[in-house]
C-alpha cells in the first residue's frame, strides 16, 4: 500500500471521528498559538522599548543616582544628584549641548472641582530638546522662570482635556498640592515612554519643584532624581560621558565607587535587549511546554484509538496489511493531526500577535523563525509520540485482535 | 488436481514446560480445489487453531502446510499477511467491516493493501457486491445494513481479490435463521462457480449443507470425511 493511499485511510477515520480528532489537535493547536503569540509579543516588548530609547536619538546620556552595586544593594535609591550637578555640567563639559535635570513625583492636582494625582516633573527649558519634546500651545517655562521660581505649569494633554475639556486652560490657575500655579501652556501629545503616560504629566520650574513641592533637598544641595544630557553629537558620546563622569566625581570627592551611574542610549539598548530577550526566551519556554503537553496529548489518544480499533487492525491484517502497513497508517494520523493543529495552531498565533499589535503599543511581530520552528516542532511531535501507539498497533496478533470483542 | 490445502504432521504447542497446551496433534488434511467443507467439533478440540494455521493467521510449531502448492508454515508475519492478501478470503463471525467505510469501501480494502489501481478497485467491488445481491447497497455504511447484509458485504470482500478459498469462521454465528438461510445460499453459489469454500460451525443444520464434513477432537481429526447427513449421528457421540 502506498502513502497516498494510507494518507486517504487516515483522513477517512480522522474525519469519521471529527471531535476526537478536533480535541486531540487542540493540545498541539493551543501550543503552537502560545509558541508564536508570545514570542511574537516578546519580540514586540523588545522592539516597543527599544524604540523608546531609540527616539531619544543617539546623542542622549542619562545620570542616575546610585552606582549599579547600589541599586542592587537596597530599594533605597541614594540623593546623590543635584541641581548644582547639572549645572556644573552645563557650564564645564565641553561636549555637552543640553542638559535637563529631571525631578519628580506624583502630586495631588486640581482645577475647580475637579481633582486627580499624577506626575508632576519640574525640569529646566533644556527638557524639551533633550527629549525632543515641544508644547503645542502656550509656552514652556523659560530659564528666567527657573530662576525665579515661578509657579507657572505646562499641562500634559492629558491632563488639560481633564481639567479644561474643550475650552483653553492657557491664564487659569490650577492647584498642585495645594499651590496655585498659572498654566502657560500645554504639551504635544507624546505617548508613553518606557510605561510613564508623559501626556498624563504637568510640568513646572526645577526650581519651584524643589522649594514648594518635594521640600526636602539633598544633603549635596537641591536634589534631582535623575539628569538628562544631550551630547553635542553621537561622536562625542563617549568623550562626554568621560567628561561629566570625571566632573561629577570630582564634586561628590569620591574615590572609590561611584555614588551615580552613566547611561548612554547605547547601554540603555542593551540593558533593554537582554530584559527583553530573557522574557522572550521565557513565553517561549512555557509556550513549549504547552506544545509538549500537547504531543502527550496525542500520544494519550493514539494508545486509546488503538486500543479501541483492535478489531479493525486484526481485520486490515487478516485481510492483508503488513505490520508496516498498520505502522504506517498510525503514524501518518498522528502526523496528520499534529501539523493540522500545528497549522491552525499557527493561523491562530499570527491572529493573536495581530490582534496584540492592533490594541496594544506592543507591535508584535510575526516572527518566520518562531513559525517554522513551531510548526517544524509539532510535525516532529507528531511522529515522535505517534511511533509508540503506532508501533503497538503493528504488533497486534491478527487472531488475538479479531477475537476482541 | 493439486490441493488447496494439504496439511501434514502439523503440530501446535501453546506455552512450554509445564504449562505446554498441545493444541492440535499430527493433524493430516487435505482438501481439493472446489470442496464445500465444514470443519466441526466441540470446543477446545483445536478447530480453531487449524482455522488459524489454514488461514495463515497461525503457524504451526511443526510440520508443513502446502497452500495451493506453497509450504506456508515457515513464512514470516509479512509473508502470511501477503498469502492472506492473495490467496485467501476471510468471512467472520462478527463481519469484522469498518463502519466509517461503506459497503464499496470496505469491498474495496483488501485490494488497497495488494495494490490494485483505484478505478479497478472500484469496479471489481461493485461487481463483487451486485454477485451477493448487493448492488442497490453500495454506499450504505454498516450501520445502514441489516446483519445479513453486512455479511453479504464481508462475504464481498472476502472474494473480491479472487482467493483460491474461502475461510469461513461460523459466518452464520450471528444471524437468525432465515438470513442463514440466505448467506449459506450464497456459499453455495460461490462454491458451484468454483470458489473452494472451508467453514467451521457448530450448527449441524449448516454443516449439513456442505458436502464434507471434518471433525475435530483433542486436537486431531477424528473423521476427515464424514458425510453430512451422518451428523445427527455423531454429535450424539460427542
Amino acid at each position: 500500500m502506498n502513502l497516498i493511499e494510507s494518507t486517504k485511510m487516515a483522513v477517512k477515520t480522522l474525519t469519521a471521528n471529527k471531535l476526537r480528532s478536533t480535541l486531540t489537535m487542540l493540545g498541539i493547536i493551543i501550543g503552537n498559538a502560545s509558541v508564536i503569540t508570545m514570542v511574537g509579543v516578546g519580540q514586540g516588548a523588545q522592539r516597543y522599548a527599544s524604540g523608546q530609547f531609540e527616539s531619544l536619538g543617539p546623542n542622549v546620556l542619562f545620570i542616575i543616582p546610585g552606582s549599579e552595586e547600589a541599586r542592587d544593594r537596597s530599594f533605597q535609591i541614594p540623593r546623590t544628584l543635584t541641581l548644582e550637578d547639572a549645572e556644573a555640567i552645563s557650564s564645564q563639559v565641553s561636549t555637552v549641548s543640553a542638559v535637563a535635570p529631571q525631578l519628580q513625583s506624583q502630586q495631588p492636582l486640581s482645577f475647580g472641582n475637579r481633582q486627580t494625582t499624577s506626575l508632576v516633573m519640574g525640569t529646566t527649558p533644556d527638557f524639551l530638546p533633550v527629549r525632543d519634546f515641544d508644547v503645542e500651545q502656550g509656552r514652556f517655562f523659560t530659564e528666567t522662570d527657573v530662576q525665579r521660581n515661578t509657579q507657572v505649569v505646562v499641562l500634559g494633554s492629558d491632563i488639560a482635556r481633564k481639567f479644561f475639556d474643550d475650552k483653553d486652560p492657557v491664564g487659569q490657575q490650577i492647584r498642585i498640592k495645594n499651590i496655585g500655579f498659572q498654566v502657560i501652556g500645554i504639551m504635544e501629545s507624546k505617548g508613553a515612554f518606557l510605561g510613564n503616560n508623559q501626556d498624563d504629566a504637568v510640568y513646572i520650574p526645577i526650581t519651584t519643584m524643589s522649594n514648594r513641592i518635594t521640600g526636602d533637598t539633598s544633603p549635596y544641595g537641591t536634589e534631582v532624581t535623575f539628569i538628562s544630557v544631550n551630547a553635542r553629537d553621537e561622536a562625542s558620546v563617549s568623550a562626554a560621558e568621560f567628561q561629566l563622569r570625571n566632573l561629577l566625581r570630582l564634586r561628590h570627592k569620591i574615590t572609590n565607587e561611584d555614588d551615580f551611574t552613566v547611561r548612554t542610549q547605547k547601554d540603555a539598548l542593551e540593558i533593554v535587549g537582554n530584559v527583553t530577550g530573557a522574557l522572550t526566551l521565557m513565553l517561549a519556554a512555557i509556550a513549549a511546554i504547552s506544545l509538549f503537553v500537547g504531543g502527550i496529548g496525542i500520544m494519550n489518544i493514539m494508545l486509546v484509538s488503538v486500543r479501541e480499533r483492535t478489531q479493525e487492525i486484526g481485520l486490515r491484517k487478516a485481510i492483508g496489511a503488513s505490520r508496516q502497513d498498520i505502522l504506517v497508517q498510525f503514524m501518518i494520523e498522528a502526523i496528520i493531526l499534529s501539523a493540522l493543529g500545528g497549522i491552525l495552531g499557527t493561523a491562530i498565533g499570527v491572529g493573536g500577535v495581530t490582534l496584540v499589535s492592533a490594541t496594544t503599543p506592543l507591535k508584535a511581530g510575526v516572527s518566520t523563525p518562531a513559525i517554522l520552528v513551531a510548526v517544524g516542532v509539532s510535525g516532529g511531535i507528531g511522529l515522535f509520540f505517534g511511533v509508540f501507539p503506532a508501533r503497538q498497533a503493528a504488533k497486534l496478533d491478527p487472531i488475538v485482535a479479531l477475537r476482541s470483542a | 488436481m493439486q490441493p488447496v490445502i494439504r496439511l501434514e504432521h502439523i503440530d501446535k504447542i501453546y506455552g512450554t514446560g509445564d504449562t505446554e497446551v498441545r493444541a492440535l496433534s499430527d493433524v493430516n488434511l487435505v482438501v481439493n480445489t472446489g470442496e464445500y467443507c465444514a470443519i466441526m467439533g466441540p470446543s477446545g478440540s483445536g478447530k480453531s487453531t487449524a482455522m488459524n494455521v489454514i488461514g495463515c493467521l497461525d503457524r504451526p510449531t511443526s510440520g508443513s502446510y502446502y497452500l495451493d502448492g506453497v509450504d506456508v508454515a515457515r513464512l514470516s508475519d509479512d509473508e502470511l499477511a501477503h498469502v492472506r492478501n492473495r490467496k485467501l478470503g476471510f468471512v467472520f463471525q462478527q463481519f469484522h467491516l469498518l463502519p466509517q467505510l461503506s459497503a464499496l469501501e470496505n469491498v474495496m480494502l483488501p485490494m488497497v493493501y495488494a495494490g490494485v489501481a483505484a478505478s479497478e478497485r472500484r469496479e471489481r467491488a461493485a461487481e463483487a457486491l451486485t454477485r451477493v445481491g448487493l448492488a442497490n447497497r453500495l454506499h450504505n455504511r454498516p450501520n445502514q445494513l441489516s446483519g445479513g447484509q453486512q455479511q453479504r458485504v464481508a462475504i464481498a470482500r472476502a472474494i473480491v481479490n479472487r482467493p483460491v478459498m474461502l475461510l469461513a469462521d461460523e459466518p452464520t454465528g450471528a444471524l437468525d435463521s432465515q438470513t442463514t438461510q440466505e448467506v449459506l445460499n450464497i456459499f453455495s453459489e460461490l462454491n458451484a462457480s468454483g470458489i473452494t469454500v472451508v467453514m467451521v460451525t457448530h450448527e449441524p443444520e449448516v454443516a449439513r449443507q456442505t458436502h464434507r464434513v471434518v471433525w475435530f477432537r483433542d486436537g486431531m481429526v477424528q473423521n476427515d470425511n464424514m458425510l453430512p447427513t451422518q451428523l445427527a449421528q455423531m454429535s450424539l457421540v460427542s
